[in-house]
């Protein structure tokens, strides 16, 4: 019950912040959506607080629950998922089946998105190698990820419930399935705001030439409070929408209309009283701020020549390279989450692009560049111990061949599986040259060290401070949580 | 003197004697006593909603509820909290204490056995009032929302404040609270606010000033009449009514495919404007189908539940999204007309309200027994022939049928109507199993049969229909088609020589004609049958020369009646024509119920989990409401009379308590989703009481009545300044101490611009359409849907005619808080953020706004000062203080000064070459993004 946040009860709040408010204005540091409901978390509680009692006190949620390992998080997702086959999971059994009928015990009330009939196995399409001081088997299709391993923990036994793209994406984004619920990004932003204040606290960039499958959703605020879905950066038109002056309309002019703006509304505040109007004079402020410090961050021209060689990035292009250069650049203003999705990676065999034997290899190229450089990058600026790096898909791919209509195609593709899929983590809190849970011959089942995608998102909430049953929102009659009604802390991936 | 004393102490020692008497009655451990014990011995009562009840949700329920059972005992149902526990002992003995386990629980002193586990213990307060309210007999009552409203005396409070009978329920409250009421508010400020209420769109400066010069009594009422009638009116209210049906312009998911539905808009817009009645309006909705005789706009309201989401993603299961829309019906209806978080249910027993796992599936056996499924083509869709040639031919066969058909003939020819307009019931792919190399597989978009295939449908049901149609495309040039019964081998009962449609088209890379095949439907003769049997599709066909038979569909029908009559073959002939017309049509998704045969069995899901199905239920109720009796049909239509049953105990409430908060801001409920115990309390109970009877009896359901009677209250009218801060005992204005101010909806903060700039369109109706928006907002996979921005007027149309698509909906009004509407919302929250404030100062749209201010203005007033007056005025409906024309002055002359410094910005901003209007656009930009502007006071 002490938990409980009722929109009434954050009206209230807000009015009592409102009474509070310059004092609040001097002294709070959180971000965005923290600023927009009256900065609920992260801020010093002001006196006005104290003395409004119980009912105030009950709102502010404990968070974070304990000492936090990582400050922010940058979650690189590879929408239409990786081949772990081809990647991460070495399995030399796997060869030795090649082209072999599937056995039909592995089939039997299974349920595929395309695999129909009788598929035949498919042996491993890349070459692996141990790699680094932990030995960790990577495959020749990373070859500058395999100089990193030692600071990253894989895990290869994820498994997941959902074998379509767009669930599947909301389950690992959202805690659940179905639309509605609001994303990993917002949840953490709700609970511990952003570190900057003319930026937003939850930053989104897509490359890929699509959105994700579940579209925006992915990372939408569902039943939060609209302030914490994730901005989207763009790279071609405006950086975020509307943040460009019209043209013929400079910076100084536009001070100038935000400035006249304000002082109406200050009348209008004599007037009225309303404490709704001093909130959108501050929001204006804000965004005047923000039309200055989102162009800044989101030009990366005055990168140094070393780190566009090390990214591989062209200013002025939308890719995964430019992403991941400015998901560092992100972070280091202070955003707390920033969410990067990267579509292409549904390697069905149904057109060379999407085969495993050469649509992967050319697509891995500036993928594994990228966030090789982005994980030395945050390390060499002493950022990767507080920033917790991501990557993986939202389910893994079958050991057999897809057959799509039954038939035989020229190139190699895998179908969709949950049973086991690999993603990989660095920094924030988490060991280095750590390989948890072991899959069996083919790679079918996990077999050891099992991670439900609810385990990872509990294990990342702890990461960041927040312990996932505890941290809820009261919606629709009941209190909700990114885990939903279950999810373990995975205790041993943790530094 | 001991005569005296002797005389006192009879009395004296008689009372002592009642006293002792009635403490020990009181705590005497008997088991009823209550029902023979009369109330004032048994002490003050114990009110179990009022003193019991909050206790028991915040620290019993969870474990004691619709979730859990801990050791058998729940707290949920007065018959469960009463039963004996798996311990052998009972919780509750009413009038017992002694004998009540719970009570021995709550004050246990080792922690391992008191209640509530691990937590600290109940106080000594909580421990004794569940001690008296045992002791006096553990009298359970319902949760106040499950009991139907009981009329109300109207107070006499408010006297030369009141208005009508609404300010005396809310004075009183007041005067409990010791607040006061604001005046009432200045006549500006309430045309705006009342045009903004009533149809979403700000006054004309003209109506303004009529308004404010009438001095007339009744000059106010007559506002509200005028607003009322408005066509305007309709728009604004569907507007709201399009977030709980989330209405939308595509299928959400992945593709996200667009769907038309705009009808449903239209026929919403048309029934608040024709003041449909709310129980015709639900009805419709629900069971516009169902209804007798049902008319095109009777099918088409119930594209309300054709909203749910459609996935078309590759791979998808059919059935498993069919069974994700039918869930969404249910929570959806629950929400929208009941106020109940039945979505709850869907895995367990409500946690807290007395709703049962069971109850979720009793209710979903009322919306599973429709025709449409998680497919493409979104059958069943209501055809509407827009070609006059198309209409003549159904007109034709409507005839034909008429006078050919013995006995019944109108019942005839809705059936042909039926079958050619709906089309129903069709056997979808995932009916069908494609037996490959001995392997079952199912169909999804498709189903096959060609030399290795061959396809089964199981226990099909046949009722004497004489005919099969299909819509088949075929690849290939020979063979055939046996339709067989029970086996591979089994009787042919129907047969179709396989035959490929093919269409030609230039391929610009081959420079020369290629012909490709395109689907077909087709009917063939069907040997009548009677009883369920496998039917099995069998290709056979010469060696050599093969074929694909692609299936989207079979149904099977009845031929058109009069075989023996001349023309018969001519009009067999129209209705295949009909059925393949590529002319154009207008197609809506819309509810048709399975014939009786079709019917699913609806069971219960374990844990909500659709595969796994647990037992069969029947259509019903949760007990706790009015009775589902046998008057009431078993379907939707029937639900829908259960709930405008004079004994639903919610319906009326809910849409009272909406309705009011859409012109308050803050329902007297202010949970509008939630009714339950979890939900809030009502602020006026008795004014919602009131409210409900008078909406449901008096003014049988007339939404446009109820609305007049709140926006003519003083409640209403009132002024909404805020009092003094450290005087104010009402900052939520829970108790209504002074008027609304409120944010405009995400659509009224565009509409509103559109209409003080002169752009906006009044053009109503007809299908949504793309507003200017940034490039590359639509990045949606495997579609090659592109925005394409409208011409015309259609540009400037209210915000609700704006094409939704649900996974990259419309970006300013997403800003202002709209949903995606992917499932339904009940009530907005309204923020106030810097992406907001980027959108009206910068987004395109309204830029373009300001400069049609500034055009006007400097066409219209001459001095500076005037033309800055009228710019305010025209913007926010009232004059402009001394203090704030400053201000804009100060504005104007910097950005003269602005354009002086740099004049090729001119060109740039306005695109010609006029300094003026470039300079009144920036005064007008910022006059449309002050305060005053985006709320209404």
């Amino acid at each position: 019950m002490s938990k409980r946040i009722s929109l009434a009860d954050e009206q209230r709040f807000r009015y009592l912040q409102s009474k509070t408010r310059r004092h609040f204005l001097k002294q709070c540091t959180t971000g965005l959506g923290a600023l927009a409901l009256g900065g609920m978390m992260g801020c010093q509680r002001s006196p006005g607080l104290e003395a409004s009692g119980q009912k105030v006190e009950s709102l502010l949620r404990q968070v974070p629950h304990f000492a936090p390992k990582a400050k922010r998080i940058i979650y690189l997702h590879m929408a239409g998922a990786p081949s772990q086959l081809e990647l991460f999971d070495y399995k030399p059994e796997l060869a030795k089946l090649d082209g072999k009928d599937c056995p039909q015990s592995l089939l039997e009330g299974k349920k595929f998105a395309f695999i129909q009939g009788i598929p035949k196995m498919l042996g491993p399409q890349a070459v692996f190698r141990p790699r680094g001081e932990s030995g960790m088997m990577v495959s020749d299709n990373l070859p500058h990820f395999s100089t990193i391993v030692d600071d990253v923990t894989l895990i290869k036994t994820m498994h997941t419930d959902e074998f379509n793209h767009a669930p599947a994406q909301l389950l690992l984004q959202t805690g659940s399935p179905r639309l509605g619920r609001p994303s990993m990004g917002s949840w953490v932003t709700y609970g511990l705001g952003s570190e900057n204040e003319d930026l937003p606290g939850f930053m989104v960039l897509v490359s890929g030439g699509n959105t994700p499958d579940a579209g925006k959703s992915v990372w939408g605020s569902g039943f939060l409070p609209s302030v914490y879905q994730g901005v989207q950066c763009r790279s071609e038109g405006d950086p975020v929408l509307y943040v460009t002056n019209p043209s013929g309309m400079d910076g100084s002019l536009r001070k100038q209309t935000i400035d006249a703006i304000n002082r109406i509304n200050e009348k209008e505040y004599q007037e009225f009283g309303d404490p709704e109007t001093l909130t959108r004079i501050s929001q204006y402020e804000m965004a005047y701020r923000m039309q200055t410090s989102v162009p800044e961050v989101m030009d990366i021209k005055d990168e140094p020549a070393y780190i566009h060689e090390m990214y591989g990035t062209e200013p002025g292009k939308t890719s995964f390279a430019n992403n991941c250069l400015l998901a560092r650049r992100l972070i280091e203003k202070g955003v707390r989450f920033v969410q990067l999705f990267d579509w292409g990676w549904d390697m069905h065999g149904v057109a060379e692009r999407e085969s495993l034997d050469k649509g992967l290899t050319i697509k891995c190229k500036p993928v594994d560049q990228a966030m090789t450089a982005l994980v030395k990058d945050l390390k060499q600026r002493g950022l990767l111990d507080e920033t917790l790096v991501v990557w993986g898909g939202e389910f893994g791919r079958t050991p057999m061949q897809e057959n799509r209509g039954g038939r035989e195609w020229p190139y190699k593709g895998r179908d969709h599986h949950t049973e086991a899929f690999p993603i990989w983590m660095a920094g924030g809190g988490v060991k280095g040259g750590f390989t948890l849970g072991e899959t069996d011959e083919i790679g079918y089942y996990g077999i050891k060290d099992k991670v439900h995608v609810h385990d990872l998102q509990a294990s990342i909430l702890h990461l960041m401070g927040m312990d996932h049953e505890k941290f809820t929102y009261f919606a629709q009659g009941r209190d909700f949580r990114l885990t939903d009604v279950s999810g373990k802390v995975v205790h041993k991936l943790f530094a | 003197m001991r005569l005296l004393v002797k005389n006192i102490r009879y009395p004296l020692s008689f009372f002592l004697f009642l006293g002792l008497l009635v403490w020990v009655l009181r705590v005497m451990p008997i088991e009823n006593k209550h029902r023979v014990i009369p109330e004032f011995v048994l002490g003050e009562r114990i009110d179990y909603n009022r003193d019991i009840r909050p206790i028991v949700n915040n620290k019993c329920i969870a474990c004691h509820g619709g979730v859990k059972k801990s050791g058998g005992f729940s707290l949920l149902f007065e018959d469960e909290a009463l039963a004996v526990n798996e311990s052998g002992e009972r919780a509750i003995v009413p009038g017992n204490v002694w004998k009540s386990e719970l009570i021995k629980r709550i004050k246990h002193e080792d922690p391992e056995y008191r209640m509530p586990l691990e937590s600290d213990p109940l106080s000594e307060e909580e421990i004794e009032l569940f001690t008296k309210w045992i002791n006096q007999g553990a009298t359970w009552d319902d949760h106040w929302a499950y009991k139907a409203p009981l009329p109300q005396e109207v107070p006499s409070a408010g006297s030369g404040w009141a208005i009508n009978d609404i300010d005396r329920f809310v004075v009183q409250k007041l005067e409990e609270k010791n607040l006061r009421p604001n005046p009432l508010s200045d006549t500006y400020s309430l045309i705006r606010r009342l045009s903004l209420d009533l149809t979403g769109l700000p006054p004309t400066l003209e109506a303004v000033q009529s308004f404010s010069e009438d001095g007339s009594a009744d000059a106010y009422e007559r506002l509200v009449d005028r607003l009322l009638a408005s066509p305007a009116y309709g728009e604004r209210w569907a507007a709201m009514w399009m977030d709980l049906a989330r209405y939308a312009d595509s299928k959400g998911y992945e593709a996200d495919r667009p769907r038309k539905i705009w009808k449903y808009r239209d026929w919403l817009i048309r029934a608040f404007n024709d003041n449909m009645p709310y129980d015709r309006f639900i009805t419709e909705q629900l069971a516009g189908d169902l209804l007798p005789n049902p008319t095109d706009e009777n099918y088409i309201a119930t594209a309300f539940h054709r909203n749910t989401m459609n996935n078309d993603e590759g791979g998808t299961d059919n059935e498993e999204f069919r069974v994700a829309a039918v869930l969404d019906r249910v929570n959806t209806t629950w929400t929208v007309v009941q106020g109940t978080t039945m979505e709850c249910v869907q895995c367990h027993s409500h946690p807290y309200d007395p709703i049962r796992h069971e109850d979720y599936y009793r209710s979903l056996a009322f919306f599973n027994q429709t025709a449409d499924a998680d497919i493409p083509s979104e059958a069943p869709v209501l055809v509407e022939f827009k070609s006059e040639e198309d209409q003549q031919k159904l007109q034709k066969i409507q005839t034909w049928v008429t006078d050919v058909a013995a006995g019944n003939q109108a019942s005839a020819a809705d059936y042909f109507t039926e079958l050619i307009r709906l089309g129903e019931p069709k056997l979808h792919p995932h009916y069908f199993e494609q037996m490959d190399r001995g392997i079952p597989v199912r169909g999804t978009a498709t189903f096959k049969v060609d030399p290795k295939i061959h396809s089964i449908t199981r226990q099909l049901p046949f009722s004497g229909e004489d005919r099969m149609m299909f819509k088949v495309r075929v690849e290939g040039e020979a063979g055939a088609i046996r339709f067989r019964l029970d086996s591979l081998q089994g009787r042919e009962v129907a047969a179709w020589d396989v035959r490929a449609k093919t269409k030609t088209r230039f391929d610009e890379s081959r420079k020369k004609q290629v012909s490709y095949s395109v689907s077909e439907v087709l009917s063939i003769p069907l040997e009548s049958l009677q009883g369920t049997h496998d039917l099995y599709l069998v290709w056979e066909g010469p060696d050599g020369k093969e074929s694909t038979c692609i299936f989207e569909w079979v149904m099977l029908h009845h031929s058109l009646p009069g075989k023996d009559r001349a023309g018969y073959k001519e009009m067999e002939q129209t209705f295949y024509e009909l059925s393949n017309s590529e002319k154009e049509k207008e197609t809506t998704p819309v509810m048709v119920s399975l014939p009786e045969q079709y019917r699913r069995e609806t069971r219960i899901f374990e844990k909500g989990a659709w595969m796994v199905p647990g037992e069969p239920v029947s259509a019903g109720v949760p007990a706790i409401w009015n009775p589902f009796d046998e008057g009431y049909s078993q379907d939707r239509l029937g639900f829908s009379e259960w709930l405008f049953s004079p004994d639903n105990p919610l319906t009326a409430r809910v849409m009272v308590n909406r309705l009011w908060e859409q012109l308050f801001g803050r329902g007297l409920v202010s949970s509008l989703e939630d009714f339950g115990s979890q939900g809030f309390a009502p602020t006026h109970p008795e004014l919602l009481d009131w409210l409900a009877l008078r909406f449901s009896r008096d003014l049988n359901w007339d939404i446009k009545r109820l609305l007049k009677e709140i926006v003519l209250s003083a409640t209403y009218r009132q002024s909404s300044h805020f009092k003094n801060p450290q005087e104010d005992l009402d900052p939520l204005n829970e108790w209504l101490s002074r008027g609304p101010r409120l944010r405009l909806t995400a659509e009224q903060v565009r509409d509103q611009a559109l209409a003080v700039s002169g752009l906006l369109s009044d053009k109503m109706y007809g299908p949504s359409v793309m507003p200017e928006q940034p490039e590359g907002i639509w990045q949606v996979v495997y579609s090659g849907d592109q925005w394409r921005t409208s011409k015309g007027e259609d540009k400037h149309r209210r915000s609700l005619y704006t094409f939704w698509r649900r996974t990259s909906p419309y970006p300013s009004i997403i800003a202002f808080d709209a949903p995606s509407r992917e499932f339904c919302l009940p009530k907005r929250i309204a923020t106030n953020t810097p992406l907001q404030a980027l959108v009206t100062l910068n987004d395109p749209v309204y830029l373009e706004a300001a400069e049609a201010m500034g055009r006007n203005v400097l066409a219209n007033a001459t001095s500076n000062d005037e033309r800055l007056a009228l710019l305010y005025s025209q913007a926010t409906g009232r004059g402009i203080s001394e203090e704030k024309l400053s201000d804009l002055q100060v504005l104007l002359e910097q950005s003269r000064a602005y354009f002086d410094t740099q004049p090729e910005a001119v060109c740039q901003l306005v695109g010609e070459e006029d300094k003026e209007l470039a300079v009144y656009t920036v005064v007008a930009n910022a006059v449309m993004n002050l305060d005053e502007f985006l709320m209404k006071s």
